[in-house]
């Protein structure tokens, strides 16, 4: 693409007085269109079927390994007494953790003006809806008879003649996770909708007019229609904002709200929160870097970005670590046995491996990014976030399995093993989870168009104003 | 869609929608816009590939009435999640949980909340669509391909044929002297609007086709059927297993009830082949066909077959399990037989003259030793026992005479046996093997003490009375000497 040379610019330093742009080389409205439609334009890239060729096999794995556990039974799984809540429940809380970049991109930097969400929301967002659909799965298969998953909705039943019980915690999390999975969804597909109609206005192709035409819905980018976009927008970004919240907050009221030592903790919801906030954006860094790479989208996703997403992976794992030193502490501070048994157990138990890997990796290996050089080293960066990634799955694992494993009774103490079909299901998760991704990059508006536009309009506004300031000093 | 115009209509000209303006910055297309705006013109309308700020104003934008969309749907979600579940949890299905009562606001609390933001999010979206009369496929500008870059780089502005100061000339005028790179009449798009025929007959396929499979389940539901339900996957109360009494391909002899597995111990059974629990040795008694059915059963139950027949296998092996039953040894003929012999009133001789089997005791190998250690703790034991359960009748020295006898000798009732005299000659000449069956089974008026006493209390009342019997029948002789007592 022919830009007007331009001074190589590092936006990672704050220029006094003036904004830093968000977007390198010298776009122009048309060459960021160019950019991002070009993608689904123009054949995939060699490594594209590559990773296609993986995940897709993975995913279909993943599917034979549900069929299997139906027709078979839970018992395919490592889940046994005392450990019931094994793999299928560290896999959802991980998913789910992962789940809360995109809309926390999406709507909590919105609300705080943080301009610089633009380039990345799509493909977090995306991120969201794909790790929900992973998160969604296992909770519906690990209810044992998964063909009645349905019952856990309130509906008048003919055969039942009852209803859900409300004071449950896990009925809550069906409610949260249901109406974060939806309402994210919907949040995706409005804010595709001038993407969409892009699309539609550079196809050549009647067919393909056609559907992105459907997609889009015939937005014309009438100004009130814009008007009441940007307002439908606002409104949802602050229903999304508590909602991002509430939906790991009930997660971890799953375990807090049960009697057992090491769950039973007023400290879960923002530890919780903290943690999926973490995951989440160490996952989005992980699928970005190679995507910035692979399509040449250096320019959109600029070096800016990913330095303010380690940031933010910086201070959320720090307060992930506050969280795993402040358990101890309580555990000290409340002089009750089983609590201090149970931390005790967990750091120097059987599984103190798995509590080591979480802690090292979570609390550690992030503090790289106190220095600069990390935050600018696209490789170092990217072995971080799969470092974090291991991590927050061992999070997960070390608080499910352990509390679990060894409780009051000594008598009922256990160690879990996951068999090869709980190895399978998280390894074609994720393959699930790369199909999704992969289509979303073949199909679909990977960054948010119009709003990149729109930060080009306002950078310009601010350097003629900052042209214009100093004319008259 | 145009393909589908039919040919008798007139190629005439379409409406006039307006005209509009191109521009290729949104600062350009502002200054325009307030320009035709300041002009009077109320029918505009801005097109631009992202939301430029500042446009609301300059075309004189209303504000929205979506929020109010969102707050109301709000409040109906939040009401919605609070009734359903007050009236679920409290009043159709009411029941406790975690001791907490039926209406645990507190706990409704979390589905509350996220109805609300459920409800207000897909209302905010769907109002938003609403008002904004999306989806909408066509539109006049669509017609014109350059409008195409209108979600690429360029900006439109339109004044609309309908504006109430509309000239046409005039305002074609006006935008030229805005600048725009080009300015262009908008006609309305008069391709026909009907839904293609071919679309319209696919939907309406398309959705009978669906009314099939519930057609199917409503017919089902109301029709009567000899056939059995298909069970995708089964429930819990429908199980493969068969039902009693029926039989089945798996087994070789055909029935379902299988007999029990070899080395099977029935309940209170345990040690049912042991001297020690029957008082006689089952492997040496081997004179009556009760006798036989024991060795069988000891073998049956040693080696999971029966003695000498080991071909015949699970079939076969049903027999002894039938055998034992029928040979119990205190059969009823037999008590009834001894009642009768037994005279009323006379002293408890009438067994002692007639010969064991005839009175219905089998003639088993019965044990002349204890089969326990007599130790002072086990006579101890026994007193302890005898004095608990048997001196009742029997007496406190054995000699028939307890408090119920004394009693009912009172009332002199005529059906009332006298309980056996233990120091008859007859009983102080039993083995020890013979006495504890007779505590374990009863016999006679007198029941089984079996449930009452385990093997061992049974052994030392044995000891006991085999102690009490020497007590009263002692001879100068069987006082020990001082020479004995020294050792």
């Amino acid at each position: 693409m022919a830009s007007i040379a331009s001074p190589a610019i590092d936006n990672t330093i704050d220029i006094p007085g003036r904004r830093t742009p968000l977007v390198l080389g010298n776009q122009t409205y048309a060459s960021v269109t160019h950019m991002v439609a070009r993608i689904s334009e123009e054949a995939q890239p060699a490594i594209w079927w590559i990773a296609f060729a993986i995940a897709f096999p993975l995913m279909l794995m993943f599917g034979g390994l549900i069929g299997y556990l139906i027709l078979t039974g839970v018992g395919v799984w490592g889940n046994m007494s005392p450990v019931f809540w094994g793999w299928p429940i560290v896999n959802f809380v991980f998913w789910v953790g992962i789940g809360h970049a995109g809309t926390l991109i999406s709507a909590i930097l919105f609300l705080f003006r943080q301009n610089w969400r633009t380039s990345i929301n799509r493909a977090a967002e995306a991120m969201t809806i794909f790790a929900v659909i992973c998160a969604g799965t296992f909770p519906g298969i690990h209810v044992g008879r998964a063909w009645l998953a349905f019952w856990l909705t309130p509906y008048p039943s003919l055969n039942l003649w009852m209803w859900p019980q409300f004071r449950s915690p896990l009925l809550w999390d069906v409610f949260a996770v249901g109406t974060y999975a939806s309402v994210s969804l919907i949040f995706w597909y409005m804010g595709m909708i001038p993407d969409l109609a892009s699309f539609r206005d550079r196809s050549k192709n009647k067919w393909r007019r056609m559907v992105y035409g459907l997609l889009c819905l015939g937005w014309s980018g009438s100004s009130r229609h814009w008007m009441r976009y940007e307002k439908a927008y606002v409104i949802l970004s602050a229903l999304a904002t508590p909602l991002v919240l509430s939906v790991h907050t009930v997660v971890s009221f799953d375990f807090a709200v049960s009697q057992l030592p090491g769950w039973h903790t007023t400290i879960f919801p923002p530890y919780f929160v903290a943690g999926a906030i973490f995951s989440g954006f160490a996952m989005v860094l992980t699928l970005l870097i190679p995507v910035r790479a692979i399509y040449n989208l250096k320019d959109l996703i600029t070096p800016r970005h990913l330095d303010n997403m380690c940031k933010i992976i910086l201070a959320t794992g720090s307060m992930v670590g506050l969280a795993y030193t402040t358990e101890f502490f309580m555990a000290w501070y409340s002089q009750n046995p089983y609590e201090f048994f149970t931390f005790w157990n967990r750091a120097f138990g059987p599984y103190w491996w798995a509590y080591w890997i979480m802690f090292s990796c979570n609390v550690i290996t992030p503090q790289l990014f106190w220095f600069r050089v990390f935050r600018t080293n696209t490789v170092i960066m990217w072995v971080v976030t799969i470092f974090v990634n291991i991590g927050m799955w061992f999070e997960r694992f070390v608080i499910c399995c352990t509390s679990l494993s060894r409780d009051f009774l000594p008598s009922s103490w256990g160690y879990f093993s996951p068999t090869w079909v709980d190895i399978g299901m998280l390894v074609g998760s994720f393959g699930l989870f790369t199909t999704l991704f992969l289509l979303f990059c073949r199909f679909l508006p990977i960054i948010a168009i119009s709003e990149i536009k729109w930060t080009i309009s306002q950078h310009a506004h601010s350097e003629h104003r900052y042209k214009h300031g100093h004319e008259h000093h | 869609m145009s393909d589908h115009a039919k040919p008798k209509k007139t190629p005439k000209p379409p409406k006039a929608h307006g005209w509009m303006a191109e521009y290729a910055d949104d600062n350009q297309l502002l200054d325009a816009a307030r320009k035709v705006k300041d002009s009077g013109y109320t029918r505009i309308d801005a097109f631009t590939p992202f939301a430029v700020h500042g446009i609301d104003e300059a075309i004189g934008i209303k504000p929205t009435a979506l929020p109010w969309f969102t707050l109301c749907a709000g409040f109906a979600g939040l009401t919605v999640a609070l009734t359903m579940e007050y009236w679920m949890n409290a009043v159709d299905y009411p029941y406790i949980i975690s001791g907490k009562p039926y209406a645990s606001w507190p706990a409704f609390i979390p589905v509350a909340f996220e109805l609300t933001v459920l409800f207000s999010a897909f209302t905010t979206v769907f109002a938003m669509l609403g008002l904004n009369g999306l989806p909408r496929f066509s539109s006049p500008f669509f017609s014109n391909p350059k409008f195409d870059r209108t979600t690429d780089d360029r900006f439109f502005l339109w004044i609309g044929s309908s504006d109430k100061y509309f000239n046409s000339e005039k305002v074609q005028s006006l935008l030229t002297s805005t600048g725009a790179l080009s300015v262009e009449e908008v006609r309305e798009d008069d391709s026909p609007s009907d839904i293609p025929k071919p679309i319209i007959f696919a939907i309406i396929a398309g959705i009978l086709v669906t009314l099939i499979p519930g057609a199917i389940v409503l017919n089902m539901r109301n029709a009567k059927s000899g056939e059995s339900r298909l069970h995708v996957f089964f429930d819990m109360d429908f199980q493969p297993s068969r039902h009693t009494q029926t039989s089945t391909a798996m087994f070789a002899d055909g029935r379902v009830q299988r007999p029990p597995v070899p080395g099977t111990v029935a309940r209170g059974e345990l040690g049912a082949t042991d001297p020690y629990t029957l008082g006689y040795d089952p492997s040496q008694t081997v004179s009556t066909d009760s006798a036989t059915a024991a060795a069988k059963l000891v073998s049956f139950q040693q080696d999971g077959e029966v003695a000498g027949d080991e071909s015949k296998g699970a079939e076969a092996s049903e027999t002894p399990a039938v055998e034992p039953s029928e040979t119990e040894p205190t059969d009823a003929e037999g008590v009834a037989a001894e009642e009768v012999t037994a005279d009323p009133g006379a002293q408890p001789a009438a067994d002692e003259a007639a010969p064991a089997a005839a009175a219905g005791v089998p003639n088993y190998a019965w044990l002349t030793e204890l089969p326990v250690e007599a130790n002072g703790e086990l006579f101890e034991l026994g007193r302890h026992k005898f004095e608990q359960h048997c001196a009742l009748c029997h007496g406190y020295g054995g000699y028939g005479n307890g408090l119920v006898a004394q009693r009912a000798a009172e009332l002199a009732q005529g059906y009332w046996l006298q309980p056996a005299n233990l120091h008859d000659q007859a009983i102080e000449e039993q083995p020890v093997g013979r006495i504890y069956y007779t505590i374990t089974h009863g016999k006679g008026k007198m029941g089984s003490y079996a449930a009452s006493l385990t093997p061992e209390e049974r052994w030392a009342v044995v000891a006991y009375v085999k102690a009490l019997q020497r007590s009263q029948n002692a001879q100068p002789s069987d006082i020990p000497t001082r020479g004995d007592i020294a050792q």
